[in-house]
């Protein structure tokens, strides 16, 4: 208990970082799933543990919540190492993937039950558990067991369950698994707001692109229990840091080319400054290249496919032995290209391209 | 084109019965199960009652007459020495049924903590007891427990004792032969719940400050109220009706309703007498399972939550 109050109460300074994750590493057996990960959470900063699975996101965030011992590295939570502290006593909140209800407790007991097994007194008790509820808007429903909720509303009273204890960090592993897809979308913008009203600090553990881009402040992309670039939403997208980040968030065409001068020329022609020598690999996305008529550029190509998604046209080209895939709006097709149409492709921004060296 | 012809129209009886049975709708898949019920067990119900309140006349080894006659239940419910049998039978299940619940509880516990090898351990363990019959395994007691037994023996070689313990042929040896052998009877059903818990509900109670201490009691405890209400209940009415391990380590002195009932029947010849203690016995043990059912009711409210 009181390693938990020291930490909490050490939380004065504002500028320092909530949580310090300094060269975390974890084996299994002689299988290593951490390799030295770090990454500093600010106050009040929602950041997403983004990869496919086994990529070790989720035993990093069983490590901070104490459910794993790390074998190497600190876990700093204001600035104290949480590793040698038992799980029942770290100031974090975990939101699990089922949201691991007690399905034999009603909506109060189940919020309740983290002052309960803290001692604190019961009339405290109550007037907390009714705050926490208020706070996901879930009065009126006290007296109801988990199996009498729908998803979403499970959802809230997880997360008005460790609410109620104040956590420093509250962790939340994969929270939108268990719920159908329509609600998904309004459940994440809902979610990100009430933890933006609660100022808390957040993490998220997630495989869903799509979901880490609406949630997060920071993401932090993991592959093979490395973190391979901790960057806002914008810049994960636009300026990914490495060729598995550029893959694997949105769809990406890898073109190899050779660098001249400190230039790349593009196969439309136009060139891009690198620090990079020899063979490299440009990503362009998809929505970065326009489809022209023939004979416009020198990158010729042949409309092997093409379907309607929604507001967008996608097109794969045939370009000598490469498969380029083009994203258009709606609205900008002046022209409908169609299967086995001969077309030229260009690039619409070339500061947009991304170089990574060709492995 | 290719038509599909109708199936060949032959109205056949078996085939309308295997419809309604294998349906799921209404009683008719309990059908079979009733029928068998009503031959094997409802049917000699009623002539066992029948017995119990009749009265026979008898001429040259034939019954003559049979009249309806409260005698025998009256004499029963007035004897001294029928009510304390019931009565130790009666300590006797509830002692065990509570002993049983005490060891096996932990044995339940360290199966949901345990890995993949102590659970199947602890399966294979709990098992394989009852591959041997209970006569054999009760028959292992008297070895182990008899006056030149292995437990004596032991304890008269490393010199805690002088003489040998006489612990077979008293309430002792019953007790701790009916624990043994209705063991398995409690892990089995508490194990079933257990295998079903959600390991990471323990998670999240020590995340939000429980210590093992109090996980064990305010989640894994309730969630194992069904397992718990179960395995007592069978504990208690396997204890409560049984004659094998009474009978021999009791060493035929040892009377409970069961035993007492054998004795009326193949001694005694007193079949009357035997039905009323039957139906006596049959019926004190539903009241004390209905008991169990309304106790673990009250704890598994939650269950019945989706209902409410």
């Amino acid at each position: 208990m009181t390693i938990a109050q020291d930490i909490s109460l050490a939380s004065s300074d504002k500028t320092a970082p909530v949580l310090r994750v300094e060269n975390v590493s974890k084996r299994f057996g002689t299988f290593t799933v951490l390799q030295s990960c770090s990454i500093s959470v600010s106050e009040g900063e929602i950041v997403t543990l983004l990869g496919s699975s086994g990529c070790g996101k989720t035993t990093l965030l069983r490590c901070i919540a104490g459910f794993w011992a790390p074998e190497e590295g600190m876990i700093l939570i204001d600035g104290h190492n949480t590793v040698p502290v038992p799980v029942n006593r770290r100031p974090v909140g975990v939101v699990f993937q089922s949201y691991a209800l007690f399905p034999h407790l009603t909506v109060e007991g189940n919020v309740a039950y983290g002052l309960r097994m803290r001692g604190v007194p019961r009339s405290e008790i109550s007037r907390r558990v009714a705050d926490a509820l208020e706070s996901v808007s879930l009065r009126g429903f006290e007296n109801r067991y988990p199996s009498q909720l729908s998803g979403g509303q499970q959802q809230r009273v997880a997360i008005a369950r460790v609410l109620v204890l104040e956590p420093r960090v509250l962790l939340l592993d994969e929270p939108f698994n268990a719920l159908d897809a329509k609600l998904r979308g309004t459940m994440q913008i809902e979610l990100r707001e009430l933890i933006k009203r609660l100022g808390m600090t957040a993490i998220f553990v997630t495989h869903d692109q799509e979901e880490a881009l609406t949630m997060s402040d920071r993401i932090a992309v993991m592959q093979g229990g490395r973190i391979e670039q901790v960057a806002p939403p914008d810049e994960i997208f636009d300026r990914p840091a490495t060729a598995y980040v550029a893959d694997f968030i949105g769809l990406s065409n890898f073109i190899p080319c050779k660098v001249r001068d400190g230039k790349v020329t593009l196969p439309d022609g136009q060139s891009v400054a690198t620090k990079e020598s020899d063979t490299v690999k440009v990503m362009i996305r998809p929505h970065n290249l326009r489809v022209t008529a023939q004979g416009t550029g020198p990158w010729q190509g042949q409309v092997r496919f093409q379907r309607n998604i929604g507001p967008l046209i996608e097109y794969i080209v045939t370009a000598g032995e490469a498969e380029i895939r083009v994203v258009a709006m709606r609205q900008d097709r002046t022209r409908p290209w169609s299967e086995g149409d001969a077309i030229s492709l260009e690039v619409i921004d070339p500061e947009y391209c991304t170089i990574y060296p060709a492995v | 084109m290719v038509t599909i012809s109708a199936p060949p129209d032959k109205p056949r009886r078996m085939d309308w019965l295997f419809d309604k049975l294998l349906s799921g709708q209404g009683i008719w898949p309990a059908v079979p199960a009733i029928i068998v019920l009503t031959v094997v067990a409802v049917i000699p119900f009623v002539m066992l009652l029948s017995l119990g309140v009749s009265e026979f006349s008898v001429s040259r080894g034939q019954i003559i007459d049979q009249t309806f006659s409260m005698r025998h239940v009256t004499s029963v419910l007035t004897d001294q020495l029928y009510w304390t049998t019931f009565q130790r039978s009666m300590s006797l299940a509830l002692t065990t049924t509570a002993i049983c619940l005490l060891l096996g509880y932990p044995v339940a516990y360290v199966f949901l903590i345990g890995g993949k090898w102590t659970r199947r351990m602890i399966l294979i363990l709990t098992i394989a007891p009852l591959l041997t019959s209970g006569i054999v395994r009760t028959y292992a007691w008297l070895v182990i427990l008899g006056g030149r037994g292995v437990l004596n023996t032991a304890m008269m070689n490393i010199g805690l004792i002088d003489q040998p313990l006489r612990i077979v042929n008293t309430h002792w040896a019953v007790l701790i032969g009916m624990v043994q052998i209705h063991l398995p009877v409690m892990i089995l059903p508490l194990i079933a719940v257990m295998s079903r818990h959600d390991r990471k509900l323990e998670e999240a109670s020590a995340n939000l400050g429980a210590t093992r201490m109090g996980t064990l009691r305010n989640v894994v405890l309730p969630l194992s109220a069904p397992g718990i209400g179960t395995g007592a209940a069978l504990v208690f009415t396997l204890s409560y009706t049984t004659f094998v391990v009474p009978q021999l380590l009791g060493g035929g002195n040892y009377l409970n309703a069961a035993t007492m009932i054998y004795e009326q029947v193949v001694y005694s010849l007193e079949w009357s007498k035997a039905s009323v203690m039957s139906m006596l016995l049959m019926s004190s043990c539903l009241v004390v399972l209905v008991g169990i059912a309304l106790v673990t009711n009250h704890f598994t409210g939650w269950t019945r939550g989706r209902q409410g």
